[in-house]
């Protein structure tokens, strides 16, 4: 005998009861206005998630067998929206990590973890930052990061020339498309993606959650990443002639000029 | 005041129920499955709108009533 199938709309016995038992408990509250309102809201909030949902993951949302009445981890939220909340995490932004292993959240508005060194009150490792990174840091923190090329590479800083206070313009124009610039507008965390220039120490941007802002916040985790992923280049030279590099460094912090370590200029349309 | 008691005016009030206990009844009864379209959305908002007042509403009732200072009345109602 063939297993009888069941249609997607329609309810099996444990979604059934699932949804019997809510609406027993919304009934004994019906008669408070507050309890009502708060209801509405709720169910307004969680079909906004499931329009969501269906739209930005259609294959999982037609095969998801997760409860739309009963309350997930997140309880606040039914087990389906939980399921959103974690495809969003595992595929397009870490969202539910650091503040968010708490199930009381809300995630009305959320804040996002910062990506970037927080030079303001961290403890800062050299040995555990990218070595262009670390290396960027004789402009803002120069005595550890001089320490560190000292003892990396034997480099003092009576070898090079002085460094200005202030940089030079140029090293904030996106459009020369220099490596250099990239790297120091990720130290100064003046990149415009909220990923590199948020920190713990100021107050956290609240994003609210509509399919715009995690489209808009999924595709700057992946430029943010990204970012990180140039440097790579930018670290193999310094491991190859560490002097070179800080060198020209310096001279385009202090004259702007920067020594033809140029994106692609594909990379430099899309971050300008 | 036109000389009504506040029974008379409490009478005279029209009879309505906050629009937000009759929408979450509407609600609680539909599949969720069956996603809102984008009027029924409008529709909701307005009525959280309107829900969101009369519980204001109530609520700076319920706060002048409380700050109201007790007076004796001239009469026991019957039943006290």
């Amino acid at each position: 005998m063939r297993p009888e199938r069941q249609h997607p709309n329609k309810l099996g016995f444990g979604e059934r009861l699932s949804r019997s038992l809510e609406y027993l408990s919304f009934k004994t509250r019906i008669h408070n206005a507050i309890a009502s309102y708060e209801l509405v809201e709720r169910v307004l909030s969680e079909q906004q998630k499931y329009v969501m949902y269906r739209e930005m993951f259609p294959k999982e949302w037609k095969r998801s067998r997760a409860s739309l009445y009963r309350r997930g981890y997140y309880g606040r939220y039914s087990e389906r929206v939980n399921e959103l909340f974690n495809l969003v995490n595992e595929n397009c932004f870490p969202l539910l990590d650091f503040a968010y292993d708490d199930s009381e959240s809300e995630f009305e508005q959320f804040a996002i973890p910062p990506l970037n060194v927080d030079l303001c009150c961290e403890d800062i490792y050299f040995d555990n930052l990218k070595l262009s990174y670390a290396a960027a840091l004789i402009f803002y923190i120069p005595d550890d990061a001089w320490d560190f090329l000292n003892q990396r590479f034997k480099l003092s800083r009576s070898d090079f020339a002085e460094i200005h206070s202030d940089p030079h313009p140029n090293v904030w124009d996106r459009k020369n498309g220099s490596l250099f610039g990239e790297l120091l507008r990720l130290v100064d965390h003046s990149t415009g993606n909220p990923w590199l220039d948020s920190n713990y120490c100021q107050t956290a941007d609240w994003f609210s959650w509509d399919q715009e802002t995690i489209v808009g916040l999924t595709a700057e985790y992946k430029a943010a990443n990204e970012i990180y992923e140039k440097l790579n280049i930018l670290d193999e030279m310094i491991e190859a002639d560490p002097k070179k590099v800080l060198l020209a460094l310096i001279d385009f912090w202090n004259k702007g000029e920067h020594p033809g370590l140029v994106l692609p200029a594909s990379v430099v349309e899309k971050d300008v | 005041m036109n000389g009504e008691s506040p029974l008379e005016i409490l009478i005279g009030e029209t009879d309505q129920v906050n629009p937000a206990i009759l929408l979450a009844e509407e609600f609680m009864r539909r599949n969720a499955a069956d996603l809102l379209s984008a009027d029924d959305v409008c529709r909701a908002e307005t009525v959280l709108n309107e829900g969101r007042m009369e519980i204001e509403t109530i609520r700076r009732q319920i706060a002048a009533f409380e700050r109201s200072l007790p007076s004796p009345s001239i009469y026991t109602p019957r039943g006290f």
